[in-house]
């Protein structure tokens, strides 16, 4: 029924994302994206370019040392590694995908292919499956008491 | 003052929970039957719903069929063990518990 | 004052513990004086309502009279707090939200003890498990986060005030409404363990928790969104979802709660999948332990979490115990649970449910998974990590799409089996309908601007975005068939216009067609969210007459000011918001310095309609020219977010109506004499 709230947020990112790439190239947007990929590390839990954090001590003196590091040219991949070194790895917003950071990304997908094949195989193994009694099993009924009862059933639930 | 009020709280509490005068007033115990009423309400409404449905032109003719036929089935043989504990009454009493 | 609150607590623990352990015997022994033991203890059940209700009172006077003895009141609260948040004291600190909890756990378990009636012996069951749950949280308000602790040394003048962030109106609403719903889970688990435990002949224990975990279920549903409505309002950084750990916690347990509502049908129809519900909704209750334990703990930093304490250990033991429980009585009785009917086809309203089961969990897991991937990364690479929201928002992607398409197909599949003609009636319109809606959105000129002229062969993100939408509209064709073909037989019958039949057709099955209509909140929701793609953002010094444009939107600097209040000091600017030449509105944005607790916060103020909001933030002041740095959003749809919300509770209020049918169906019972069947033993 309702996913409402991932749903939402997953479209926002991915909205994030197209934005990402209708600037490509400009410096603007390489900035907004290298921005987006860290956390401010004042404890606010906030994107760094998103920490608005009033009177926070960190996040102007993180966009300017992301500022003068992309203007020195240098890869994303190593403004990044450069912010690791001087902050920690929590700096980083999102696992890497190196290592046993691989694992954050690849549980989730596993969950959800094992998850489909069991349902698939339990639902085919049901199937086959005879019905054994239940609690409160009720004994069929043949004849003419089943005749009887049954069209009285059909009658009691005409709509 | 503070200990004349919690002596209250607890001598109310007290007399709220342990004077119990009078027979309790308890609800039925579940019987066969009651259970056996539930699952002919829960097949009732399965059939109702099959109908209408059908009538909003959910379903093909042979599917429609097929699955009244089933839930036809499942709801005689309730009905007619309803119809047997009812018309046996003494003879439910006679008995030691009905495990379901 | 602390003592009569501290007496009422102690009070309350022994009564509870009387309740579990009197309850307890009296369900073991088969005597003449079990049930006037059972009596006193659903008595002691219902008088300790009373006596946590006199604690939480007791802690609210203190508030008001600003008490500051109590270390509680001193910590959270002042002299010139506003009396609403006074009153929001007693949520707002750990100890007092576990009061809170404690309250309305003994609330839920007093409306239980006082409709015994219904199915005693299922009650007692039940008021035995709740009395269980209520002496955990006793003993953690009595022994290791005492509300009413007093304070040493010296009475301090004023306290240290309200965290500023909580100091708005939703924040008097939002927790209790989250705590409804966390603590409101345990009313259906109780039930279904008692059932369990006495091997309960029937579903009927569903019937009569349906309306519990509906109210449940939307009370976490508000809760989840006032959060996110809050933290857009007042967390000023534009957006309303951080996926941060706290956020993660609500919603766990509203995924399994979700999941529940749907498989429960299941059970209630056909008599399946009762192993299944069972361990679902014994995961959606300990999710909200494990939510509750997240937040108070420690274990993962958070902005919103409650200071670190000890109190973690205590909720790892009491989840381990009610896990073991559990386990323990499935084991026992597990033959049971045992299925009325077998699946018969892949294609059915069954395996739809067992899908769509399987993706909320898949969703719960990962949310869960990514929570706490960086304590397993500390643990096994010796440092923290950040999982953050890029992490979360591509996980679900594929979940939440597939969610989407069972939403939009389930409704239409038969029971049992589907076959292919029954598909090609039910699905030809409304697939080609979204199919033509996708389509349209794909070959429109780029002038158009987005949502338009999406190109899905380009990025991929513009394919799930198509996606999305396509699977969101065939959702709404598949609920508008539903009403329409329903609405027509209806109208067949008794003449009615359609409008009319509709409404009737409403009536007659209200879980169903109240169902449907949450699924149309959630689409409406959505699209809300995929609004977030647009979103665009500008920042700039604004002095007296400075203007600023973003979107069709041109903002004009009027002026900006600052304030003394007793509870805070103020600076704002006045802005004149136009689009084109005509003015249409004037914000205030603002930032707040909070005297007691000497903290900044920021108040954005937001100009909002269907299309858009704007928003706009007080950042601070350039230090050398004293004017205003200004921060606008153009957050587009963010208005059908809440929109949506509000039909989803709708939806849910209607699910909630009696169907107007039943009581004309339900044929009178026959009276009858017959043998208890045999349960409880």
């Amino acid at each position: 029924m309702v996913l409402s709230l991932k749903r939402g947020c997953l479209l926002g990112l991915l909205c994030f994302t197209i934005f990402a790439f209708l600037g490509a190239g400009d410096e603007d947007a390489r900035f907004s994206t290298v921005g987006h990929k860290m956390m401010c590390v004042c404890g606010c839990n906030q994107v760094l370019l998103e920490c608005n954090h009033v009177g926070c001590r960190y996040s102007d003196r993180m966009r300017g040392e992301l500022s003068s590091a992309l203007s020195r040219a240098e890869s994303d991949d190593l403004v990044l590694q450069s912010f690791v070194q001087e902050y920690g790895p929590t700096v980083l917003i999102a696992p890497t995908n190196a290592g046993f950071n691989r694992v954050a990304w690849i549980m989730p997908y596993l969950a959800l292919v094992l998850g489909l094949t069991t349902v698939v195989l339990v639902v085919r193994a049901w199937k086959l499956r005879p019905l054994r009694a239940h609690a409160g099993a009720v004994a069929p009924v043949t004849g003419v008491e089943f005749e009887r009862f049954r069209e009285q059933a059909r009658k009691e639930t005409e709509v | 003052m503070t200990l004349l009020l919690c002596s209250l709280i607890t001598l109310a509490v007290l007399f709220y929970v342990f004077y119990l005068p009078g027979k309790l007033q308890l609800g039925p115990e579940k019987t066969r039957l009651a259970y056996l009423r539930e699952r002919k309400e829960a097949v009732y409404e399965n059939l109702r719903d099959l109908n209408f449905e059908y009538r909003a032109g959910k379903f093909p003719e042979s599917d429609y069929q097929s699955m009244k036929s089933s839930l036809e089935e499942e709801a005689a043989a309730i009905l007619a063990e309803i119809a047997r504990l009812e018309r046996a009454p003494e003879a439910v009493r006679g008995r030691k518990g009905v495990r379901i | 004052m602390a003592q009569i609150g501290s007496f009422a607590l102690l009070l309350a623990l022994a009564l509870s513990a009387y309740s579990f352990v009197a309850g307890l015997l009296a369900l073991l022994r088969a005597d003449g004086r079990a049930e006037r033991l059972g009596e006193t203890a659903r008595r002691a059940g219902i008088a300790a309502f009373g006596v946590v209700f006199l604690a939480a009172v007791v802690l609210v006077i203190a508030a008001f009279q600003d008490d500051f003895s109590i270390a509680y009141i001193f910590h959270h609260s002042n002299r010139d707090l506003p009396a609403p948040y006074k009153f929001a004291t007693l949520w707002s600190g750990q100890e007092g939200s576990l009061l809170f909890w404690s309250l309305l756990l003994s609330a839920y378990g007093l409306v239980l003890r006082l409709r015994h009636k219904t199915d005693s012996r299922l009650f007692a069951h039940a008021s035995v498990i709740i009395a269980a749950v209520q002496v955990f949280f006793l003993l953690l308000l009595n022994f290791a986060a005492h509300p009413f602790a007093i304070m040493q040394g010296s009475l301090p003048e004023d306290g240290n005030g309200l965290n500023p962030l909580l100091q708005y109106p939703e924040m008097v609403i939002h927790p209790p409404m989250l705590y409804l719903g966390y603590v409101g889970f345990t009313v259906p688990f109780a039930f279904a363990l008692s059932a369990l435990v006495m091997r309960y002949p029937g579903e009927k224990w569903i019937h009569i928790t349906r309306r519990w975990t509906m109210v449940t279920w939307g009370f976490l549903t508000c809760g989840v969104f006032l959060g996110a409505h809050w933290a857009y309002s007042v967390l000023g950084w534009g957006g309303y979802w951080g996926w941060d750990p706290v956020e993660n916690a609500s919603l766990l347990p509203w995924l399994t709660g979700t999941a529940f509502l749907h498989s429960v049908m299941m059970q209630e129809k056909r008599g399946m999948l009762k192993v299944w519900n069972m361990w679902l909704i014994f995961a959606t209750f300990m999710l909200s332990i494990f939510g509750t334990f997240l937040t108070r703990s420690g274990v993962v930093s958070s902005v919103h979490a409650f200071a670190q304490s000890s109190i973690g250990t205590w909720f790892v033991v009491f989840l381990t115990i009610i896990f073991l429980v559990c386990g323990v009585f499935y084991v026992m009785n597990r033959e049971h649970l045992r299925s009325e009917h077998k699946l018969e086809s892949l294609v059915s309203r069954e395996s739809s449910f067992l899908f769509n089961n399987l993706l909320f969990l898949v969703a719960c897991f990962a949310v869960l998974w990514g929570t706490l991937f960086p304590i397993l990364s500390e643990w096994v690479q010796g440092h923290k990590i950040t999982v953050g929201p890029p992490f979360f928002n591509r996980v679900m992607i594929p979940v939440a799409l597939l969610l989407l398409l069972l939403t939009a197909v389930g409704p239409l599949l038969c029971w049992r089996k589907t076959s292919i003609e029954s598909l090609k009636r039910n699905f030809l319109w409304p697939s080609l309908g979204a199919l033509a809606i996708a389509l349209f959105l794909m070959v429109t000129p780029v002038s158009w601007g987005p949502p338009f002229a999406m190109r899905p062969w380009r990025e991929i993100s513009s394919l799930y975005s198509l996606m999305a939408i396509a699977l969101s509209a065939l959702v709404a064709f598949t609920v508008i068939s539903e009403f329409i073909r329903g609405g027509r037989v209806i109208s067949h019958h008794t003449g009615q216009n359609l409008v009319a039949s509709m409404i009737r057709l409403a009536h007659r099955n209200t879980r169903r067609y109240g169902g449907y209509i949450v699924h149309f909140g959630v689409i409406v929701i959505i699209i809300g969210f995929a609004g977030a793609a647009f979103n665009q953002d500008r920042e700039k010094e604004m002095g007296f007459g400075d203007k600023m444009m973003i979107g069709p939107y041109t903002l004009v600097c009027r002026s900006y000011t600052q304030e003394d209040k007793p509870n805070y000091g103020s600076e704002w600017a006045i802005i004149d918001v136009f689009k084109g030449d005509r003015q249409i509105d004037t914000l205030y944005p603002e930032r707040r310095f909070f005297k007691a607790s000497q903290q900044m916060n920021t108040r954005p103020t937001i100009h909002s309609t269907a299309n858009e909001d704007l928003y706009l933030v007080y950042e601070g002041q350039n230090e050398d020219s004293g004017r205003p740095i200004i921060k606008a959003h153009l957050n587009p749809l963010v208005m059908w977010i809440w929109v949506g919300v509000w039909i989803m509770i709708a939806g849910t209020v209607i699910a909630l109506i009696p169907n107007a049918a039943a009581a004309v169906r339900v044929p009178a019972p026959v009276r009858v004499q017959a043998e208890p069947v045999g349960a409880g033993d």
